[in-house]
């Protein structure tokens, strides 16, 4: 059964507490003075007027005190409800030596003790959280520095501007080529991770068409979508220009369709399908892929992490790419999330819907959900960079 | 045949220079070199050349300086035609650059050494737009 819960004012509490007192010192003062007349030996009548002055003159003494001691209850009690609330500043005004005084000081000199440590943690915070993006900005634009004079001087033997080089020097030094690319890649990623961990990455959202973006995305792999021949369908609902980050949006996708092409052997096929509901643009990419395998779909939007059928299967990659996607999605506001087995395309294109248990376990479906109002702006000073 | 066009290359990393340079050379054209932001905008200022080619960190002055000094210049400066060429990929200075109507931001490990040479011949025989006229 679900428990009631009285909610009390700090104003009720300090209140009662003083009512009480107040009929407590009146009613011990009278009785006190009752006492002491009775055995004197006086009236009833006389015992009636004075006990009734001593209680009425004992009333207003003790509830001025009370009405003092209630003020400075609540005067305390508000000052322990600032701090809770993170207000640090304000102070208690201390007049008195006496218990309450001593009380107040106490919690002056606490407030005093958090308002520093606060400031204290709040500037080293930002001394940390700078000394970090520094680091990733020299560190990034430092390791380029070498790559790209790799880069360069091997472009320069390869294009025989130093001289000329057999056939086998050339397919070595492309490959040496292809490993710095690589290299590359991953300072990419990594200082687009950095970016994302550290916060400082910005969402700048515009009127976007979104159908475009994932024209875009498909045409930069248009050179393995051949090699593989690869066939991809589009199954496109008309679609209202979306507030989004155009960049960020094209990191996403790209990163989404390059993996469904990279992971889908030779002859496979990939589907775009973009709908809308009420509140978001939903997007389904499948492909006839290899398939995430079902242990190691849990770290699949990890730091780093590669399934170990697409490393056998593609050993370029940074590892950093769904990683990168579920971040900017769920600080835009979106979703990810994906389904493996999905065996759908296949099924599909066998027309009697009869695979093998093989080709059940095959296929990937990833799964982007924008809502339509657009992403959430966010202020940062960087902006993601990584394009494969 | 047209006078050689002259191009200034502003360049700290002089490992990134030379090849550049070299192929700049190979195709006819006159290469300027400069090892750091000074020496790069006294010798813009003086040899008033066809094309600036700008790296951004550099010691003694840093091409973004370079370039707002550049076009501080009210005669050749305001016009030069200027490309950065860095490692720093920072949108940030993109649109910084594109103020000073410096629109070419290339990230040299994005571009092959005969991309760059591309891009600069075509920007020498296109020319370059000028947004602020």
């Amino acid at each position: 059964m679900k428990k009631k819960r009285f909610k009390i004012s700090h104003k009720e509490v300090a209140m009662s507490l003083s009512d009480k007192i107040l009929i407590i010192i009146s009613s011990s003062l009278t009785l006190v003075v009752v006492g002491v007349v009775l055995l004197a030996g006086f009236e009833v009548e006389q015992i009636l007027l004075v006990g009734g002055s001593i209680y009425t003159l004992g009333f207003f003494l003790t509830f001025g005190v009370s009405r003092s001691f209630s003020r400075r209850m609540l005067d305390l009690t508000r000052q322990i409800e600032e701090m809770a609330a993170g207000n640090l500043s304000t102070r208690l005004q201390v007049n008195s030596r006496d218990e309450i005084g001593q009380l107040a000081r106490a919690v002056n000199d606490l407030t005093k003790k958090l308002e520093t440590g606060v400031a204290v943690d709040v500037s080293r915070h930002k001394e940390i959280s700078q000394a970090k993006t520094d680091f990733v900005n020299i560190a990034s634009h430092q390791l380029r520095t070498p790559l790209s004079i790799i880069k360069w001087y091997l472009d320069y033997l390869i294009s025989g501007d130093a001289g000329e080089i057999n056939d086998e020097q050339k397919k070595y030094l492309t490959e040496a080529y292809r490993g710095n690319e690589r290299l590359i890649e991953l300072v990419n990623g990594l200082l687009d991770v950095s970016r994302i961990d550290l916060g400082t990455f910005s969402i700048e959202p515009e009127p976007v068409d979104i159908t475009e973006i994932v024209d875009r995305a498909c045409d930069k792999f248009s050179n393995l979508i051949i090699k593989n021949r690869l066939t991809i369908k589009k199954e496109i609902e008309k679609m209202p220009k979306i507030n989004l980050d155009p960049r960020l949006t094209e990191i996403s996708f790209e990163h989404i369709i390059s993996n469904s092409i990279k992971y889908t052997p030779v002859g496979g096929t990939i589907k775009i399908k973009m709908k809308r509901d009420k509140e978001n643009a939903l997007f389904k990419i499948t492909d006839t892929g290899c398939g995430i395998p079902e242990e190691q779909q849990p770290k699949i939007f990890t730091k780093l992490f590669r399934a170990e059928n697409a490393r056998k299967m593609e050993s370029v990659g940074t590892g950093l790419g769904l990683y990168i996607v579920k971040a900017v999605m769920e600080k835009a506001g979106g979703k990810i999330w994906f389904k493996s087995p999905s065996p759908e395309l296949l099924l599909e294109e066998n027309e009697d819907q009869n695979i093998d248990n093989k080709d059940k376990l095959r296929g990937t479906s990833f799964y982007l959900s924008i809502p339509l109002k657009g992403m959430k702006g966010k202020s940062g000073t960087k902006k993601l960079t990584s394009f494969k | 045949m047209s006078e050689k066009k002259t191009i200034l290359i502003v360049e700290d990393e002089e490992l990134m220079l030379t090849p550049l340079a070299e192929k700049l050379k190979n195709q006819g054209f006159e290469v300027v070199k400069a090892h750091d932001g000074a020496e790069g905008l006294e010798k813009a200022l003086k040899l008033h050349p066809d094309i600036v080619i700008l790296d951004i960190v550099m010691p003694k002055m840093d091409g973004m300086t370079v370039m707002k000094k550049i076009r501080e210049d009210q005669k050749w400066g305001k016009d030069a035609p200027i490309v950065m060429l860095t490692n720093l990929n920072d949108p940030d200075k993109v649109s910084e650059a594109a103020n000073y109507n410096v629109f070419d931001f290339l990230v040299k490990t994005d571009w092959k050494l005969d991309e760059v040479v591309d891009f600069i011949k075509q920007k020498l025989e296109m020319g370059f737009i000028n947004f602020s006229a």
